[in-house]
């Protein structure tokens, strides 16, 4: 039987730089992947989609170039064309990992792991006889996948996001089910390149997680600019479905579209692995339950990722996967980074860290928020990208930034300098002392720090100032 | 025109409260019927309604202050009214001589024979005397209030010259450790310097927020203790150590605090302990229930209790150590867990109830407990007191004394228990009471008397069939 010290269970973003990293600490690694390495994240999550977002958001840009005294006489796009383009980033992505994972010593199994015992696993592996390993640690990366509820009709018309990013054709009339990230982010894209999007979404509104400041200008202009219909608070029934098209209703209201997207949640994947042969049980929700180290209740197994409960974004499974690796196998750590910054690729792109205002006022902490609009900014003027917003959410009695948001063009690349700040504890009054520089969104920052203790430059004080006789 | 808000009179017992809360600000208007504070007595927490409609013109005592009750806090009008001169609030009568003549200054009908009673033990530390809030800085300190009768030490008073308090400021480290080589031990900003350096300050990395909540909060950075990782003082660190710092306790606590150690060391205790078989009773219980008749365990318990008292008058009584006064009413204390702390409603006659006016009665009570909306009257002139802590899972307690009872009984938990009946090994359901007496009181024959006519009483099924 072969042996390892750590085997990892999925190659997503969480797995494969944990198999790195344990090699980097000279631990010898085997990684197990049943699909494509990369994961979802690679294969039909952030990248496939960021392709496809990137050549709409062109071609909405060049559409609209007129504002910036730019004609452009036939703008087009070929879907099928688009959708290939994604697969070959994807490929070419994926084929990266395996060049390191190979450079770095890491065997790779292609097959389905699942538990022996504690120690040991068997890998199924198509067409080939399934293989028997042995190792002294094991971490879990296997991930979630995308839920198709059971109330929705088994049609061709209903797909789940990895199904909608394979097909090759853009419906003309989309309906979006679930105001979530993926929902929204696929619904905008549609949207640029001419579909008619519906957003159907149960709850009160879309992207509840955020402050109701961003939700109101994400939501203004998807209805706006994009035209996008949203129907908020009621659910979408009496749905049928055929090979053609869905139809359904929302309050009374009828809804049809030649395509159903469900973006209604992601579930945990742990069925293949056979968790009892390790002593281990999922939770009430299908999560593996760990520790600050990602330590699962059986000794010598960690999880990371999705599959542990902790926030659905690759970032987080790519920090928890390296310092599971360093536990496991190298000079123990267990500090886990808690400012996580989360991104969303709608139109206008949307990006927030640490606590939201919302989150700051239930922990009962006394807050102000200092907020600076893009539309006084230069460069912002100058670039004609004006909409949108980005503010400090600060601790009142210590002047910490707790957290931050960004609504706007960039907004996902201008969190960075959020992050680090908020993540070295830094003060309004320390941030509002830096340099930002001129003419940039970033300045931005800057400013909302000012703005924090009222003292902008480039906005008028909330009161005004009377002059001193 | 101006009203005068007054701090209320809500007991006979109650000569000054404090005010925990403002719900409103200087400037803000007022409606008839809002709230505008909050209050504590010794007993507990209320909130005080507004009788005045207008704005809320300036706020006399403050919070964390305590006042004489019927004294100006507050007042209410429209705004540009000319608002009242107050004198500065002036100590009712000497603390001194408060406590040592207690009955003279608090009469208390219920428990006047005992020189400590309660409410005077707790009044005398705070009795009238303007209090200032104790704002967050230096809890050390704190304990000296807390009414111990060695004197606290003089404290010291450390002169720093404003170069180096600037300095201390700046570092948000303490003065206090600091040597002084200044003249006459001040102080200076070089001897601040060479503590920084000794103490190896330089290498501290400390993240500006931490930095921010450690000087708002008086926190030493010298005195946090580093994580393992020692990397840095982040926010976290502080965090700890501020949930560290001793904090004084509230005001309903620290009442607790005095009448137990009160009790506990004035009263010489014992205990006696019986065994109580509930089966039938619980059986007859579960009957009643579907006949729309919910007593609870405590019912029947304070009813027993409520019956024996009469045949016993030791155990309805108490002792100064010189003279023993019989209540002759039984008025039962029944000690109830809430949030902040215990409390002690009280039922007036209990042996004068039926069993059915009894479950009404403790159930109102309860629920006024757990509402915080117990009045302190409701809350004195108990005369024997019942803690019940059956649906905490114990085997069995022991409680300490109400002061001015002579007894307390602390019943567990009715656990199925193997008992010999009749010669034969049988699983009964079986309670434990255990009665903690006063010996200069109550002699130990006694004791076991009463807790085994409890006993006989909470057996004897026909007894309660003839109650109801």
């Amino acid at each position: 039987m072969e042996k390892y010290d750590l085997i990892v269970i999925g190659s997503g973003p969480g797995g494969y730089p944990a198999a790195i990293r344990a090699a980097h600490l000279g631990a010898s690694v085997a990684i197990v992947e049943k699909e494509s390495l990369g994961g979802t994240c690679l294969n039909w999550g952030c990248i496939p989609t960021k392709t496809l977002i990137a050549s709409a958001a062109l071609y909405w840009h060049m559409r609209h170039a007129q504002a910036l005294e730019v004609s452009v006489e036939k703008a087009a796009f070929d879907y099928a064309a688009m959708i290939q383009r994604k697969n070959q980033v994807v490929a070419k992505l994926r084929g990266g990992i395996a060049q390191l994972l190979k450079a770095n010593g890491v065997t790779v199994f292609e097959g389905t792991a699942s538990f022996m015992t504690r120690n040991r696993l068997t890998i199924q592996r198509s067409g080939k006889e399934s293989v028997a390993l042995e190792t002294a640690r094991i971490i879990i990366a296997t991930g979630s996948s995308a839920v198709l509820p059971d109330f929705l009709p088994k049609a061709a018309s209903v797909v789940e996001s990895r199904a909608f990013l394979d097909r090759a054709d853009l419906p003309a009339r989309l309906i979006v089910l679930g105001g979530g990230v993926i929902g929204c982010e696929l619904a905008c894209m549609a949207a640029q390149l001419g579909a008619q999007v519906t957003i159907v979404e149960i709850l009160e509104d879309i992207l509840v997680m955020l402050d109701a400041d961003l939700r109101a200008d994400a939501r203004r202009y998807m209805e706006t600019q994009l035209k996008i219909r949203i129907l908020t608070g009621k659910p979408l029934e009496q749905i049928k479905a055929g090979a053609q098209g869905v139809k359904g209703q929302v309050a009374g209201e009828p809804v049809e579209a030649e395509l159903l997207l469900a973006a209604v949640g992601r579930r945990p994947v742990t069925e293949q692995l056979a968790l009892d042969k390790a002593g281990l049980k999922p939770n009430t929700k299908g999560y593996i339950e760990v520790n600050a180290a990602c330590q699962t209740k059986a000794a010598g197994i960690y999880a990371i990722g999705d599959v542990n409960g902790g926030p659905q974004l690759a970032h987080a499974a790519t920090a928890q996967g390296l310092l599971a690796a360093e536990h496991a196998v190298g000079p123990r750590q267990t500090l886990r980074a808690q400012v996580v910054p989360s991104c969303i690729f709608t139109a206008p792109e949307i990006a927030t860290v640490g606590l939201s205002e919302q989150e700051a006022k239930q922990q009962n902490r006394s807050v102000k928020t200092g907020k600076f609009h893009f539309a006084a900014l230069g460069k912002a003027m100058a670039s004609g990208e004006t909409n949108g917003f980005v503010k400090w959410i600060v601790d009142a009695d210590t002047d910490q930034l707790l957290g931050a948001a960004a609504i706007g063009a960039h907004a996902t690349e201008l969190i960075a300098t959020a992050v680090t700040a908020v993540q070295a504890e830094l003060t309004a009054a320390e941030f509002a002392r830096t340099i930002q520089a001129h003419p940039t969104l970033s300045e931005a920052w800057m400013e909302a720090a000012h703005a924090v203790h009222g003292q902008c430059i480039h906005a008028p004080p909330r009161k005004h100032v009377e002059r001193k006789a | 025109m101006v009203q005068t808000v007054i701090m209320p009179k809500l007991g006979q017992t109650v000569e000054e409260s404090t005010v925990v809360k403002w719900h409103k600000r200087e400037g803000e208007p007022v409606k008839k019927g809002e709230i505008l504070f909050e209050i504590e007595t010794d007993k507990a927490v209320l909130e005080i309604e507004s009788f005045f409609e207008g704005t809320l013109l300036k706020i006399v005592v403050a919070e964390g202050q305590t006042v004489p009750v019927s004294v100006p806090v507050a007042f209410i009008g429209q705004p540009g009214d000319p608002i009242p001169e107050v004198k500065p609030i002036s100590r009712p009568a000497p603390s001194a001589e408060t406590a040592s003549t207690p009955a003279a200054a608090v009469p208390n009908v219920r428990q006047p024979l005992s020189t400590v009673t309660p409410s005077t033990s707790i009044a005398s530390p705070a009795s009238g005397v303007r209090r200032p809030a104790q704002r967050g800085i230096n809890l050390a300190l704190a304990p000296r209030r807390a009414g111990s009768d060695i004197p606290p030490p003089p404290p010291v008073r450390k002169i720093v010259s404003p170069r180096a308090r600037r300095l201390i400021r700046e570092c948000v480290i303490s003065a206090d450790p600091i040597p002084g080589t200044g003249p006459g031990g001040r102080v200076v900003e070089k001897d601040v310097q060479a503590y920084l350096e000794a103490k190896n300050y330089a290498v501290l990395k400390i993240t500006p927020g931490a930095k921010n909540l450690a000087r708002k909060n008086g926190i030493d950075l010298l005195a946090v203790p580093l994580t393992a990782s020692r990397e840095r003082i982040t926010v976290e660190t502080i965090q700890q150590a501020i949930a560290e710092k001793p904090k004084t306790m509230s005001k309903m606590r620290q009442v607790i605090a005095q009448r137990l150690t009160a009790s506990f060391t004035t009263t010489p205790h014992f205990y006696v302990t019986v065994s109580v078989d509930m089966t039938d009773l619980l059986e007859w219980r579960k009957i009643m229930k579907d006949q729309n008749k919910p007593f609870t365990v405590t019912d029947f318990i304070l009813k027993a209790v409520a019956l024996a008292l009469v045949e016993f008058p030791e155990l309805n009584s108490s002792t100064d150590g010189h003279a023993t006064r019989w209540h002759s009413r039984v008025h039962l204390g029944m000690a109830v867990s809430i949030a902040e702390g215990l409390v002690v409603p009280v039922i007036r006659d209990a042996n004068d109830l039926s069993i059915a006016e009894l479950h009404e009665c403790t159930a109102g009570l309860a629920l006024k407990a757990r509402d915080g909306k117990l009045t302190p009257d409701e809350m004195t002139g108990s005369t024997f007191t019942v803690s019940n802590m059956g649906m905490l899972d114990v085997e069995h307690f022991t409680a300490i004394i109400n002061p001015g009872e002579s007894a307390i009984l602390a019943v567990a938990s009715t656990i199925p228990t193997p008992v010999v009946r009749d010669g034969k090994i049988e699983v009964r359901a079986i309670m434990k009471i255990t009665l903690s007496s006063d010996h200069r009181l109550v002699d130990g024959a006694c004791a076991a008397r009463f807790v085994n006519r409890v006993k006989s009483m909470l057996e004897d099924l026909e007894l309660w069939k003839s109650m109801i």
